[in-house]
Formats: structure tokens, C-alpha cells, sequence
């Protein structure tokens, strides 16, 4: 009964703080709920799980300079899962924090874990030319399409669809724009050891067209620098990025991460993203187990050494978006990741998302020893 | 051009055409169509609905031109998009997606798609071409659209336009000088889309139609209906709000 009267306030109470007034208002809450239904076939068994994901998105623009933002990401989880893992959690809560604990779990038992966590949570200042901002944010520093070598700031899970806004760090981002598509920047992490630390600074300018960034800083144990591009080549887009870790240490081993991209949009709407990743520190005969629970950084995107991307997405209607997006690497088990979406608009502000993940791999054979299901409602609001 | 007026302000000078003044050829009757929906800027909020046979969608947003090589556009529903924004300058496009706090470069061959699921392109929302400078333009006489007297003009694209139709018929209104209809040929001659005009009305000061609908030749029941809910010519703008700093910030 808890969990329902949680749920009902988080989702209700926008509508009791729009219905007040009709004034220019200086704030804004946006969001949405989520109901997302796995099932994961894994060889002979399957698993089914249940998460329903609240999102609150708080603005109060205080002055013609000054907003303080806030995101409040909930989610209500049981299933298969949730029995099986008695720390799920403890686990889920591990994940979702930064320097600063801004999550709770206020429900964790055997049947049913309710975990929250301000995943935003910064004061912006943008003014003239500067955009400073304190707190927690997403510092998105990728400019290429599907792998992001530049953006050191984040580590995620591949296959976490779900959560596209991602985490955010505690860290202090002191932007200053040199013109209309550039802009130097300096970040820093909030950090207790000095090799947790990540600090960076960003110089982005427009040159014949096309966008260029150059980066360079302190990524954890690694001295870090990287540059990326995004323009075009005839009608076709063209983008890529690489970083270069260099080990401060001597017992550590330098990496290399680079990706390259061209998206074109056909005439018929069509869209087609081809791609290639190289990881240094990708294996080469690593299975491909590794893919549902790998913790990516920019030093290492992807399990294996090379990847191949292609994504190709079409609109059936306006209404019915369809999808496939295939990564294959060219290493001992061959393996294949697949991912079907499909995409469909039920109204107004209402989505509906099935989306496949089945991975194939040489093991006596080529066979898929795992496949996963999602069906995704989602309101927004 | 199935276009939006906003996006439509393209700086002109008549200083080199003294020819203007006396005859009321083509280009001269496109050239007072094309200002006037033209200021040194304009800025102003619409609705686009989308109807299908089944279904329709509404989006609102909010618009910034100056001339035809600056434009913002910042979508304000659905809540699935609020905050999104496009940016363009000159030939370049860019989309701030909020919710991955990220600053996308479209590529050019996104212009040609359609905006949002609608029958409009992006093109048509941030303007590359320009019914003055892209086309030749021939007189073939008089008709009348929805009660209004209109000159009935061709348009045939030059070479090396950035345009994508065979030809182009447009009906405007003789007083107020409206694109009151306009059909748009392929390469082989056949109708693909008709725009109307609509719902006249005054508009900062200017009369224009409040409503345009485009609609397919060879879709039954669809079409796609842009309405200025207001719209503002000639508030100074500045080019510098033209940047991807600003288009984070807009609301």
C-alpha cells in the first residue's frame, strides 16, 4: 500500500502545483512514468521484471540569471531479479551515486525495492557570455553518434536503454562562450582521493563548417587528452572523437579510444548510421556475457577491441517509428549484438516502445545464448 | 514555397531594379508576396497539427528569424518535447536535446526530411531556399482562390537550387499581395502537395493568412495544419541571439 501512495503523490503532485495559478509562472516541473516489462531469456530459463520509473524535473528560474534545477528519478522494481538478488538495493543505490549521496531506498525487501535519487541537482548561472554551473549535472562532452570516447565525465551500461539523461556528477563547470559556436571550458569532479578524480578542459571552436573540440585533463589514474569533430561530408554527416589515457603512474598502461561515424537521411525518410569503434583496452576473445553487465568509461566503451555499428530507423507512419541497430566485432566469438525497437505513439503524450536485445556468438557454433524483451509505456507530462 | 513566413525573411534591396516600379511582371509581384511576410526579423508562437486518417498530433512552438540565414525554433509541446530547440546559421544546423544536455550538428541531408512526422520538411521551417532567388517566374494570368482575385505565377527552379520540385504553381491575392494557394509540382509533373492560405488576418499591423494547410495529393485525409497563434515583425534581434548559447537558454 506504501508503494501506491508514493507513486500516486509523485505523479499527481504536478498537477496540484500547476492547478494554483495562471500567472507567468517562474518555475516548471516536467517529467514522466514509465513502465518497463522485461523478460530475459537466458539458454533454457527466463526471467521476468518489472520496473515502474518516475521522473520530476524542477526549475525555478530565480533571476534573468541565476535557475536551480533539480531531477528526482524514482523507480519501483520487482520481479524475478529482485528475488533472486538479496543486496538489489543496496546494489541499486551503490550505482546511482556520485561524490555526494543524494539517494534514498526507502522500500527494500525480498518482494519490492523502491529506490529515489536526485540525479540533477545544480544552481546555473548564464549570463553574457559565462554558464557556470554547481552541483550535480550531466557533462555531455561526446560530439560523435553512437560511441562517445570524449565524454569522460559518465560511465553507464550499455544496454540500459532506459535511462538516456544518465547519470550526473558533482562537479563545478565554468563554461565561457568565445562566439557563436565556441566556448572554453574548465570542469572538475568533486573527489576524496585524488585518483578518483576527474578534471578537464574543453576548447570548442567552428571552422569551415564543421565543429571541433581538443580536451585534455586528469581522468582517475590516467592523464587524459582527446579531440573530437562533427561536420559534413557532401550531404552526409561526419563524426568522430578520440582520447588518448596516458598512465600517471608507471604501473598503469595507456589506452587509446576512438570512433568515427557517417549518418545520411534519405529522402523517404530513411535514416541510416554507420560507425566504428576501436578500444585499446577492448578484449580480444573475451565472451559475450560481458555485455549485460559491462560498466563502460570513456577508457574502455565496449568489451571487445573493434566494433562495427550500423543503425538504420524508419518512420512506417508518423506515428510508428521502427528500428535496427546491429554491433558486430571481428574477434574469436564473433559477436553479434541485435536490437530491434519499435516505437509507437498512442497519443498526445503517451509512447510505446518494444524493444529487442538478442546477442549471438561463435560457442560451438553460432547460437544466441541470451535475448531480452522490453515492453515500455511511458507518459509524459 | 510550402513555407513558413518567419523563416521566409530574406534582406532585399530594390536599389539595382528600377524596372520594378512600372509593370507588374512575375518577379516583381513574388518579390511584394515575399516581403511581405518579411521583416529585419520576425518572432512568434504556432500551432502545427498533423491529420491523419485515424489520428492527429499537435505541436506548439515558439520561433526567432533575422533575415533568411538566422533562425530558433523551440518546441513547447508535446511535454515529450518541450525544451527541444533548432538553430540554424546559414548552412548549418544544430538541435539541443535537453534531456541528454547535448548539442547535436544535424547533417545536411536532414533538411529534406520531414519536420517532426508532418508534411512539411526542415527546410521549410529554417528556409534554405528562397521563391525570389531560387526560381524563374512566369505570368499566366488571373484566378480566383477562396473569393480573393489572384495572380496565377510558375516558378521553375534554376539549376543548382537548393529545391526539390519540378515546378511550382502559386496564387496571390492582387490586393494584399497573399499566397493564398500553391502546388507543388515533381520532375515528372505530377502534383505532390497543395498549400492553401487561410483565415485572414491582421498580424502585427499586416494582412496575411492565419492558417496554411498542406495537404498531399495522393493521401486521402492528410494534412498538416500550421496556425500563427502570433506573430511579430521587425523587434530588434540581435545576430548573437542566434547562438548555441541562447539556444539552451530560450523559453
Amino acid at each position: 500500500m506504501k508503494a501506491i501512495y508514493i507513486l500516486l503523490g509523485l505523479v499527481l503532485a504536478p498537477y496540484w502545483a500547476f492547478a494554483q495559478t495562471d500567472k507567468p509562472k517562474n518555475w516548471s516541473v516536467t517529467g514522466y512514468v514509465k513502465n518497463l516489462q522485461t523478460v530475459l531469456f537466458i539458454e533454457d530459463n527466463y526471467l521476468q521484471d518489472n520496473l515502474i520509473h518516475n521522473r520530476l524535473n524542477f526549475r525555478w528560474f530565480m533571476s534573468d540569471a541565476f535557475t536551480l534545477r533539480a531531477d528526482l528519478r524514482s523507480r519501483f522494481f520487482w520481479g524475478d531479479l529482485v528475488k533472486a538478488n538479496p543486496f538489489y538495493g543496496e546494489l541499486t543505490d551503490q550505482a546511482s551515486n556520485d561524490w555526494l549521496d543524494l539517494s534514498v531506498v526507502p522500500l527494500n525487501n525480498n518482494n519490492l525495492v523502491f529506490h529515489s535519487v536526485l540525479d540533477r541537482f545544480f544552481l546555473e548561472y548564464s549570463k553574457d557570455n559565462w554558464e557556470i554551473r554547481l552541483g550535480r549535472q550531466r557533462v555531455n562532452w561526446g560530439i560523435s553518434t553512437v560511441w562517445n570516447p570524449n565524454d569522460i565525465f559518465n560511465a553507464f551500461a550499455f544496454t540500459d536503454f532506459d535511462y538516456e539523461e544518465r547519470p550526473g556528477s558533482d562537479a563545478i563547470r565554468i563554461k565561457y562562450y568565445t562566439g557563436i559556436a565556441s566556448s572554453v571550458e574548465f570542469v572538475a569532479k568533486g573527489f576524496d582521493d585524488f585518483d578518483e578524480a576527474v578534471m578537464a578542459g574543453m576548447w570548442k571552436f567552428n571552422q569551415w563548417s564543421y565543429d571541433f573540440q581538443i580536451l585534455a585533463g586528469v581522468v582517475q589514474e590516467d592523464f587524459a587528452i582527446g579531440a573530437g569533430w562533427a561536420g559534413n561530408l557532401g550531404n552526409a554527416g561526419f563524426k568522430g572523437e578520440a582520447t588518448y589515457f596516458l598512465p600517471r603512474k608507471e604501473e598503469g598502461t595507456a589506452a587509446f579510444t576512438m570512433a568515427i561515424g557517417i549518418d545520411y537521411a534519405f529522402n523517404n525518410s530513411l535514416y541510416l548510421n554507420v560507425g566504428y569503434l576501436y578500444n585499446e583496452s577492448g578484449s580480444g576473445n573475451a565472451g559475450v556475457g560481458g555485455l549485460f553487465n559491462f560498466q563502460l568509461s570513456a577508457r574502455n566503451l565496449y568489451p571487445y577491441r573493434h566494433a562495427l555499428f550500423v543503425q538504420q530507423s524508419y518512420p512506417l507512419t508518423p506515428i510508428l517509428n521502427s528500428s535496427l541497430a546491429l554491433i558486430y566485432s571481428p574477434v574469436s566469438v564473433h559477436p553479434l549484438f541485435v536490437n530491434p525497437v519499435l516505437t509507437y505513439s498512442i497519443k498526445e503524450n503517451w509512447d510505446l516502445d518494444l524493444v529487442g536485445q538478442i546477442v549471438f556468438n561463435e560457442d560451438e557454433g553460432y547460437k544466441s545464448p541470451v535475448q531480452a524483451i522490453f515492453l515500455r509505456t511511458k507518459f509524459s507530462f | 514555397m510550402k513555407r513558413l513566413s518567419w523563416a521566409l525573411l530574406a534582406i532585399w534591396t530594390l536599389t539595382a531594379h528600377p524596372a520594378f516600379a512600372q509593370a507588374q511582371d512575375a518577379l516583381s509581384i513574388i518579390k511584394k508576396a515575399d516581403e511581405k511576410l518579411r521583416g529585419e526579423t520576425s518572432n512568434g508562437t504556432m500551432k502545427m497539427t498533423i491529420v491523419r486518417p485515424s489520428w492527429s498530433r499537435e505541436i506548439t512552438m515558439k520561433s526567432w528569424s533575422k533575415g533568411t540565414d538566422y533562425s530558433l525554433i523551440l518546441i513547447t509541446s508535446p511535454a515529450r518535447d518541450k525544451g527541444a530547440a533548432f538553430l540554424k546559421r546559414e548552412k548549418e544546423i544544430w538541435n539541443w536535446q535537453p534531456t541528454i544536455d547535448r548539442t547535436i550538428k544535424l547533417p545536411p541531408s536532414m533538411m529534406m526530411q520531414s519536420w517532426m512526422g508532418s508534411d512539411f520538411t526542415n527546410d521549410d521551417l529554417v528556409r534554405e531556399s528562397s521563391i525570389v532567388r531560387d526560381y524563374t517566374h512566369k505570368l499566366l494570368g488571373t484566378e480566383t482562390v477562396n473569393g480573393y482575385d489572384c495572380h496565377k505565377i510558375e516558378l521553375t527552379p534554376k539549376e543548382d537550387a537548393p529545391v526539390v520540385w519540378g515546378k511550382v504553381l502559386v496564387w496571390i491575392d492582387q490586393k494584399e499581395y497573399m499566397q493564398m494557394k500553391t502546388e507543388f509540382y515533381d520532375e515528372d509533373d505530377y502534383l505532390v502537395n497543395t498549400m492553401l492560405g487561410k483565415s485572414v488576418k491582421q498580424l502585427d499591423g499586416k494582412t496575411l493568412p492565419s492558417i496554411m494547410e498542406v495537404i498531399p495529393a495522393e493521401e486521402d485525409g492528410h494534412k498538416t495544419i500550421i496556425e500563427y497563434i502570433d506573430l511579430a515583425f521587425d523587434k530588434p534581434i540581435k545576430e548573437s541571439f542566434f547562438s548555441i548559447q541562447n539556444m539552451k537558454r530560450v523559453r
